[in-house]
């Protein structure tokens, strides 16, 4: 059985192993510059959180066509439902192996990205932080979003106008409501809309029912409308068990906003004013029904097309154009930042906010 | 020979690599009880399952005629369908159903879609009465005794219209009296029309019940004796069993006995959940050095408790009692304290808790020592391997290799790779309880000379046994016990099962020697 | 015998019982040649494969503890939050309160022996299965988590980020790799080639037993330094400034610990002992408490270590860290040929396992699947890979493909064994 077959197959296949395994993929990091631009039908990548919002869904799909109408290659990703932060993870390296030249990232949590975010920018990509801040790295590029703090400032303006609307002259009682705590956009909500509760408050014209104020009490774990839910439900069964009445609730966004409303129903309380975002086509219906006071539309379009014409610029090797250059501290550096506008919602201006828009106009007739 | 009600004409049966059954024909006349004779692994269980359809037609060769029809059963249900009911060794009750529903599981009784458990406990007497079984019927399974719930598997047979009756080794988990109760009722049954084939080790019993035995050894038919014809001659049984004429059922054995070494005193132990229960009281034993010591007791008298608490508290709650050994008295907390004090234990249920299952024959044999292979903290593989063929060559346990799975092993050769796993840990002392249980009588044989070399190595021995001959035959000194108590200690000399019965039932104190 | 047979004996072994370990090799190789061809040569990039190392090592290492639990007997529901509630607690400390980030490591492994002796203490010594004790540890260190690090995010420093996301130093004359790496990879070889030498030898001194054809052992050491040199250049010859990961190399030293002890020590054949039939295991004077008790505590330490690796790949301690670890952990042990009721299964076959749903997983992601048909065909394999051993094992044949990997496995092959009796033919399996 010792035929020397054996030994030549080995010694074959050996070297033939170790001779494939040789091929080394050394360069310097940071060699090339992103500034000089890149193919025109180079790979963009896109890491967005899991499929838990319409908003996601559409914006994945508006990439995945924006990309290719402009002649890019995409690979737009969502991550699973359970295992958010580490799918996110192995998928940014997935992008940064397959040798994506942009980068863009919703993130799920934004402060566990810095090593793939800085592996991306070893890698020679241009990482563009979506919709949500990437924290605690300096490996970020821009920032492209709605302006935040202004949508918190409207929401907490649309709160006191529709409380007035009902009842002219205060005090007014009201609960509030924030975003996931691992999001960086919920505290810049908070604050906006804080930023125009505050003073009443203080003058005591505005009342929070509970008391609670902080921006931890408010939060809202993962943004999930059944924490939303069973939070309201316990504030109703505490606060409001008398006759107590509710004036109005701020809501950071649409899900959340519809999740207070089924829990003051269930109570069979009447449905106070309830402040929103997203523009979500089940909130549209409920805010010309009459039950969800207002939303924001932040046309999750515009900021796609923003993005992509982003995209565009960095491969000719030109610089974005940014509007913010110092709002957006990640803790490392000031992230440059596009900021587009948002813009309120309520029953009186539905019909001409979404006038262009497919999904949501014919539901404002 | 008439009409036969059952025949099996050159059955085959081949596993991969082994050829279980080579051109076994058997004819069984209606109304006879038949007995099947064979050493383990002979192939008798094989040839039932090929009956009952376990092994479904087409997976052997040969044709099987039941009632003078060609059978090609598919599966259990199909032979059931036709009257063939097996009852397996290993009980097939639920523990946490009451005999009634035992007794109908699977094939309830139903009115109307829904269970019609009235007319179920109805019947379900009407059964017990059947098979002598005098219980309420809502009794859970696991309270009633071994003897008991093989009744109520036979009940469960003639629930299901029952012709041919099969039953792997009936006996082999019941005391005496139970036994007796059992053939008494195949007797009955005879007397009914019912045909039984039983498959036993007890050639006594085969002896006194069987119409026709036939003789099974490797996987062939040796001969079938019809008992009207020839009478059964339980030395041409054996013969043809083990293909070898046995002298004797013991090797011959020159005792040469010691002084004591070995001294339990007034030990005392609770049951581990009753508190009021005393299953060990005031018991007190000596062992020589190269002596064989018996206990004779019934089923639950108390001789494993006793055993057991004394290997290292692992049953019940030790109230009280010492133990000396070699004139010292020792502290025996735990199973490792009595291992290094040279005791050994050897369980009557080999298969639940004398071995791990998922083990081969060389991880068994080094497991109750393995500081024994473990150089500098690493087991030695190589001494492992040494070990296990060294036991596998002086016991001469039947395997192809150490490396092999221990499940794959016949019984006695399980019961073998035990001993070698408590030889291995160089006991002064060994406790075999039930050490030849469900092993065929060559392989008996066999361990008898195991534990007579052991005897005549200077080790004491204490064996536990319901089987009073192999007492008899075995030992140099019996002890008697009833209800936790000993009640008799008596030489080999003065030894009969007579005296040994009295005494294994009764509180009475004698002493013969 | 024919010489086909002969000659599948002697390079595969002829025992049975790691069947579907080496089936998964296979199994293995062919999903990366597989993902190979379809991502155009992606997938076994030094890139790639440093990636794939540092995001599944956290992984590998809770399988090998609970490679252990199971074996014993028993599933840790509880892994994921456990290390969840030590990432917290050591950001915490380092962050906050200016504990050095090697100190820091030791209060994660000093917590997490904490947690694992306080399971381990519910089910050895009380008796509660561990299946109940540690779903309250999952809810009880979930809670822990979001309590003490009231759902924050907090980072950690660079020094501390070492463990997960760190490499070894470029150092020495330019080579055109790193060449720690090289010299790693160099002892790993030596280290195969001493381990075979010794494996013959330890056979030798086996009277009776013949040791496999040189040839066998010849071609066996021929694949495995291929492999590994293989690796050591792909490892090696990544972007300046990369390695084989540090957490890698954890990985690799806890894998060789652990086999060894569960294969060479008495400690570990206890815990197979205990697993395989406990009752029999005290009367065989094995300690079952201590074994129960020291099981559950190296669970403990091992999730520790798990969620201080992943925080340290993240840069962060986040309120998400740790979801659903057990259940990757849990199905690389049972792809890696464990069986539910314990008693069976290898700590290089769960690693195996581990890793075909890692390369799976991987090669999924690069040719871009999205993570809800990863999910599914994730979950289509794990059950496939178990119900087809299950369905050997009833069939009573296995598709024994080999142990190129033989220095890894549990027993040496079968032996020969001299005929001392006449009647070996007897021989029937089971009764």
């Amino acid at each position: 059985m010792r035929t020397p077959l054996h030994k030549v197959l080995a010694v074959g296949f050996v070297a033939a192993l170790v001779a494939s395994g040789c091929g080394s993929e050394r360069s310097e990091s940071g060699s090339t510059a992103p500034e000089k631009g890149f193919a025109a039908d180079a790979l963009i990548g896109v890491a967005l959180p899991s499929k838990t919002s319409e908003n996601w869904v559409l914006a994945g799909d508006l990439f995945t066509d924006g990309l290719k109408e402009a002649g890019f290659q995409s690979d737009v990703q969502y991550a699973g439902a359970s295992t958010t932060v580490a799918d996110q993870q192995a998928q940014i390296t997935a992008m940064i192996t397959k040798g994506a030249k942009v980068i863009v990232i919703g993130a799920t949590d934004a402060a566990q990205l810095s090593t793939q975010v800085s592996q991306a920018k070893q890698s020679g990509a241009v990482v563009v932080a979506y919709d949500r801040l990437i924290t605690n790295t300096p490996d970020v590029d821009y920032y492209i979003a709605f302006d935040n703090f202004k949508v918190g400032q409207l929401q907490g303006q649309a709160l006191l106008d529709g409380m007035k609307s009902r009842k002219a002259t205060g005090p007014w009682t009201i609960e509030l409501f924030s975003g996931s705590p691992d999001d960086n956009n919920s505290g810049v909500f908070f604050n906006g809309a804080m930023d125009v509760l505050k003073p009443l408050i203080e003058r005591g014209e505005v009342v929070v029912g509970s008391g609670q104020t902080d921006v931890k009490q408010t939060a809202t774990q993962g943004w999930k409308a059944e924490n939303a839910q069973s939070r309201m439900d316990s504030l109703l069964n505490s606060t409001y068990a008398g006759d107590k009445t509710l004036d109005g609730v701020l809501s950071p966004n649409d899900t959340l906003a519809r999740a207070i409303i089924t829990s003051i129903k269930g109570a069979g309380k009447p449905i106070p004013i309830v402040t929103g975002q997203d523009s979500e086509v089940e909130s549209v219906k409920s805010i010309m029904a009459g039950e969800q006071y207002s939303t924001i539309n932040k046309d999750t379009r515009k900021l796609v097309a923003e993005t992509v014409n982003m995209v565009k610029t960095l491969q000719a090797g030109n610089q974005p154009t940014v509007n913010d250059t110092k709002s957006y501290d990640n803790g490392v550096k000031v992230v440059p930042a596009y900021l587009l506008p948002p813009v309120i919602v309520t029953k009186t201006n539905a019909a001409e906010a979404y006038a262009d828009d497919p999904k949501l106009s014919p539901l404002t007739r | 020979m008439g009409h036969a009600l059952l025949e099996m004409r050159s059955i085959t049966k081949e596993f991969p690599g082994v050829t279980a059954l080579s051109d076994v024909s058997l004819v069984v006349r209606p109304g006879d009880i038949h007995a099947i004779c064979g050493e383990n692994g002979a192939g008798k269980s094989t040839l039932m399952k090929v009956l009952s359809g376990v092994h479904p037609y087409g997976s052997y060769q040969g044709t099987i005629f039941y009632q003078g029809v060609e059978c090609r059963f598919a599966d259990i249900r199909a032979s059931e369908h036709a009257g063939i009911v097996i009852i397996h060794q290993e009980l097939a009750l639920v523990p946490g159903m009451s005999i009634t529903e035992n007794l109908f599981l699977g094939n309830e009784p139903r009115k109307w879609g829904r269970i019609d458990w009235r007319g179920a406990n109805h019947r379900a007497l009407e059964l017990m009465r059947l098979v002598g079984l005098n219980e309420d019927p809502d009794t859970l399974a696991r309270d009633i005794g071994v003897g008991k719930q093989q009744l109520v598997e036979i009940a469960k047979a003639f629930a299901k219209d029952v012709r041919l009756l099969i039953l792997d080794e009936p006996t082999a988990a019941l005391n005496e009296t139970d036994s007796r109760h059992l053939l008494d009722l195949l007797r009955g049954f005879k007397q009914r029309g019912i045909t039984s084939i039983m498959i036993s080790h007890k050639l006594n019993e085969v002896e006194a019940i069987a119409d026709a035995i036939t003789i099974l050894r490797d996987g062939r038919a040796i001969e079938t004796i019809t008992v009207a014809d020839s009478g059964a001659d339980e030395d041409r049984i054996v013969r043809g069993m083990v293909g070898r004429d046995l002298e004797s059922r013991f090797p011959e054995h020159v005792p040469n006995i010691g002084e004591v070494f070995f001294e339990v005193r007034d030990w005392t132990v609770r049951h581990p959940v009753s508190a009021e229960r005393l299953v060990c009281k005031n018991s007190s034993f000596t062992v020589r050095r190269g002596e064989i010591v018996g206990f004779a007791g019934l089923m639950g008298a108390g001789r494993t408790e006793l055993a057991m608490s004394v290997f290292g508290r692992s049953y019940g709650v030790h109230l009280g009692g010492r133990i000396v050994k070699d004139g010292r008295e020792i502290e025996i907390r735990s199973v490792a304290d009595a291992i290094r004090n040279g005791l050994a234990y050897v369980s009557e249920d080999r298969k639940a808790i004398g071995l791990n299952l998922l083990d081969d024959v060389k991880t068994s044999v080094v497991a109750a020592k393995l500081s024994k292979i473990t150089r500098r903290g690493v087991l030695d593989e190589a001494a492992q391997y040494h070990e296990a063929e060294h036991y596998r060559r002086t016991l001469r346990i039947k395997t192809p290799s150490v490396d092999e799975g221990v499940t794959r092993l016949s019984g006695g050769n399980q019961q073998k790779v035990v001993l070698a796993k408590w030889m291995f840990t160089d006991p002064d002392l060994l406790i075999l309880d039930e050490p030849t249980r469900g092993i065929d009588v060559g392989a008996k044989y066999e361990i008898y000379g195991i534990i007579q070399r052991l005897a005549d190595e200077g080790k004491g021995v204490i064996v536990i046994s319901s089987e009073l001959p192999e007492l008899i035959g075995l030992c140099d000194r019996i002890y008697t016990v009833f209800e936790g108590t000993i009640t008799g200690e008596i030489d080999r000399r003065d030894a009969d099962p007579e005296l040994l019965m009295k005494q294994m039932t009764s509180t009475k104190r004698m002493r013969s020697a | 015998m024919s010489r086909r047979r002969d000659l599948q004996k002697n390079l595969f072994g002829g025992t049975t019982s790691n069947a579907r370990q080496f089936g998964m090799i296979f199994t293995l190789v062919a999903i990366i040649v597989f993902f190979q061809i379809m991502t155009d040569g992606l997938t076994l990039t030094s890139g790639n494969m440093i990636a794939l190392t540092q995001q599944y090592a956290y992984i590998s290492i809770l399988s090998i503890g609970m490679l252990m639990v199971i074996v014993a007997g028993h599933i840790d529901l509880s892994v994921g939050s456990v290390a969840a509630f030590t990432g917290i607690v050591v950001a915490k400390a380092i962050s906050e309160q200016g504990l050095p980030w090697p100190a820091g490591i030791a209060l994660g492994l000093l917590v997490g022996a904490l947690i694992g002796a306080w399971q381990g203490f519910w089910v050895a010594y009380i008796g509660v299965p561990a299946f109940i004790v540690t779903l309250a540890g999952m809810l009880l260190f979930r809670g822990g988590n979001q309590y003490i690090g009231n759902a924050d995010t907090v980072p950690v420093p660079e020094g501390f980020r070492t463990i997960g996301a760190g490499y070894l130093p470029e150092t020495g004359p330019d080579t055109g790799y790193n060449n720690l790496t090289l010299l790693l990879g160099l002892a790993l070889c030596a280290a195969v080639v001493w381990r075979e030498w010794h494996a013959r030898r330890v056979r030798q001194r086996m009277e009776g037993a013949e040791p496999a054809p040189l040839w066998v052992s010849a071609v066996r050491l021929a694949v495995m330094v291929g492999v590994i040199l293989f690796a050591t250049f792909r490892f090696a010859g990544g972007r300046v400034g990369t390695s084989f990961p540090v957490s890698g190399i954890i990985l690799a030293v806890l894998v060789i610990a652990y086999s060894f002890y569960t294969r060479n020590t008495a400690g570990g054949r206890h815990i197979y002992a205990v697993g395989g039939n406990a009752r029999a295991a005290e009367l065989s004077g094995v300690q079952l408490r201590r074994v129960n008790f020291l099981v559950m505590t190296n669970m403990g330490i091992l999730a520790a270590l798990a969620g201080m690796i992943f925080v340290a790949r993240s840069a962060a301690s986040g309120p998400q860290d740790g979801l659903n670890w057990e259940l990757d952990a849990i199905a690389a042990v049972f792809i890696g040929g464990a069986a539910v009721s314990g008693g069976l299964g290898t700590v290089s076959g769960s690693i195996v396992g581990g890793l075909v749903m890692a390369v799976l997983n991987n090669g999924l992601q690069l040719i871009g699947t999205g993570a809800d048909m990863v999910q599914i065909i994730k979950g289509l394999f794990l059950l496939g890979a178990v119900a087809l051993d299950v369905y050997n094992k009833k069939q009573g044949r296995f598709s024994v493909i080999g142990s190129l990997m033989r220095p890894f496995r549990r027993e040496p092959p079968r032996i020969p064994a001299p005929d001392t009796s006449t009647r070996e033919a007897e021989f029937l399996p089971g009764r």
